[in-house]
């Protein structure tokens, strides 16, 4: 009991995810302002904007629905924590591991963007309303090519649990080299679901101000800050597991270093695209996902299944 | 314990002024200025500033003109609309007393006659240097006030 608690609130739980998505925040603006000849923020930059927002007044407007206003941020912060609880970190089993839960993890990193539509919707601010509604058209385009891409390398190790993943790339080591399509596939969705350039039209400032953030302040918006904080990590555990599934069994220290290792990769790959890409529009976002990004993870699949018929008979 | 947390809320507060960016009936140079500091040339996310564009995530609000009749107004609406704790800065002379409009029928003459104003940059236009600079003393000011607490 004391140490699922231990685990839930410490390491890897609450604390460590926070010291460690607050890190990623760091790395991806660094990367981001060197990329463009910047010297860029200092490390405790994303500490010191955590802990001024916590400090600062909660405005409530007079307008929106106090209760979704405030309940939102919360909603979607503890769904993204929940989500890295069941993503093996150091070794091929997970802390808390069933069969489906990388479904689970795949539905709790979605649950964020609704809970930002409802924020959104509910702060009756015309700018949050046209932002929230973009955040759902989005939604509709990016999940499908990142659930077929992620599940493309479940059904090639035939199974929908992270651990089952993990054992089987273990077994089969090189197989994972098949799966760089559906990596590709994974990593542009998941730009979209993290709000980043290309696919920052939900909170375009230049359009919608901040979108369905915009009228959030003080502590609230802290939490939605460290809300897409936590969803880069855990995006990016999410990737590291399933499409570079080396190096699980050596060592439990050594293991856990190679998989943050694994995901700042991730993050600073996240950050070079942001950086080399601009803004699209809704249509064209739309038009992008469902003319290649879906043909594409359709592929993937082809292939994966392809490959099960040959070698894993 | 409480001395503590106020200075770390101290310190984060100075390390991290977001800033927005609202004209006040400036003739453009001022805003052109204030774009510049922003560009990767001078670089303000070194000491932390973002430009937001909303109010609700500003918290400092940076002004450039003498305040028109039409946009006193909304000028108080913004400031309103800014959660505690917030600052004005008041840049070019214009925002500083009126400029070259002191004495028109039309203009307030200078944001401090509409809203508190925490720091005044001067200059026609104000050039990008000096708006870091103003923006630096403002912060290093709030260390000092918060000292003699």
């Amino acid at each position: 009991m004391l140490g699922e608690l231990f685990y839930i609130f410490i390491f890897p739980g609450f604390i460590f995810l926070i010291i460690f998505s607050l890190t990623a925040e760091f790395i991806d603006r660094k990367i981001y302002a060197r990329l463009q000849n910047r010297v860029g923020p200092p490390w405790f930059q994303p500490w010191a904007d955590f802990i001024k927002l916590l400090a600062k007044e909660d405005i409530v407007p007079a307008e929106s629905n106090p209760k979704m206003f405030k309940v939102a941020p919360i909603f979607a912060l503890a769904a993204a924590i929940s989500a890295f609880l069941y993503i093996p970190l150091w070794k091929t089993d997970a802390l808390f591991s069933f069969n489906g839960d990388l479904i689970v993890v795949l539905y709790l990193l979605t649950l964020p963007t609704l809970a930002f539509f409802i924020g959104g919707w509910y702060s009756t601010s015309l700018y949050s309303r046209i932002g929230s509604v973009r955040c759902m058209t989005q939604l509709f385009a990016y999940e499908v090519p990142l659930f077929m891409g992620i599940l493309s390398s479940a059904l090639l190790a035939d199974s929908w649990s992270l651990k089952g993943i993990a054992v089987f790339y273990m077994a089969h080591p090189w197989f994972w080299l098949f799966n760089l399509a559906g990596f590709s596939v994974s990593l542009i969705s998941l730009l979209g679901k993290l709000e980043k350039v290309p696919f920052d039209i939900p909170e375009a400032e230049t359009e919608v101000v901040a979108g369905a953030f915009t009228e959030y302040s003080g502590r609230m918006l802290a939490f939605l800050r460290m809300t897409l904080d936590i969803e880069l990590v855990t995006g990016s555990a999410l990737l590291a597991l399933v499409f570079f599934p080396f190096a699980l069994n050596v060592h439990p220290a050594l293991g856990f270093v190679i998989f943050m290792i694994k995901i700042l990769f991730i993050v600073s790959l996240i950050a070079l695209l942001r950086t080399v890409v601009a803004r699209l529009r809704i249509d064209q976002m739309i038009d992008f996902c469902w003319k290649f990004l879906v043909p594409l993870a359709a592929t993937q699949l082809l292939l994966n299944l392809m490959l099960k018929g040959m070698f894993l008979r | 314990m409480m001395n503590l947390t106020k200075k770390i809320i101290t310190w984060a507060r100075i390390k991290s002024p977001w800033i927005l960016h609202f004209n006040t009936g400036a003739c453009n140079a001022c805003d052109i200025e204030i774009i510049a500091a922003l560009t990767p040339r001078y670089d303000l996310e070194r000491f932390g500033v973002l430009l937001k564009g909303s109010p609700r995530h500003a918290d400092v609000l940076v002004c450039s003109g003498p305040v028109t009749k039409q946009i006193e107004e909304r000028l108080c609406r913004i400031y309103e609309q800014m959660p505690e704790p917030k600052f004005v800065v008041a840049v070019g002379a214009c925002a500083c007393s009126g400029g070259v409009n002191k004495g028109c029928y039309n203009v307030a003459e200078g944001i401090d006659k509409v809203i508190p104003v925490s720091a005044y940059i001067p200059g026609c236009p104000a050039s990008p240097k000096a708006i870091i600079d103003g923006v630096v003393k403002l912060l290093a000011s709030l260390e000092e006030k918060e000292a003699k607490k």
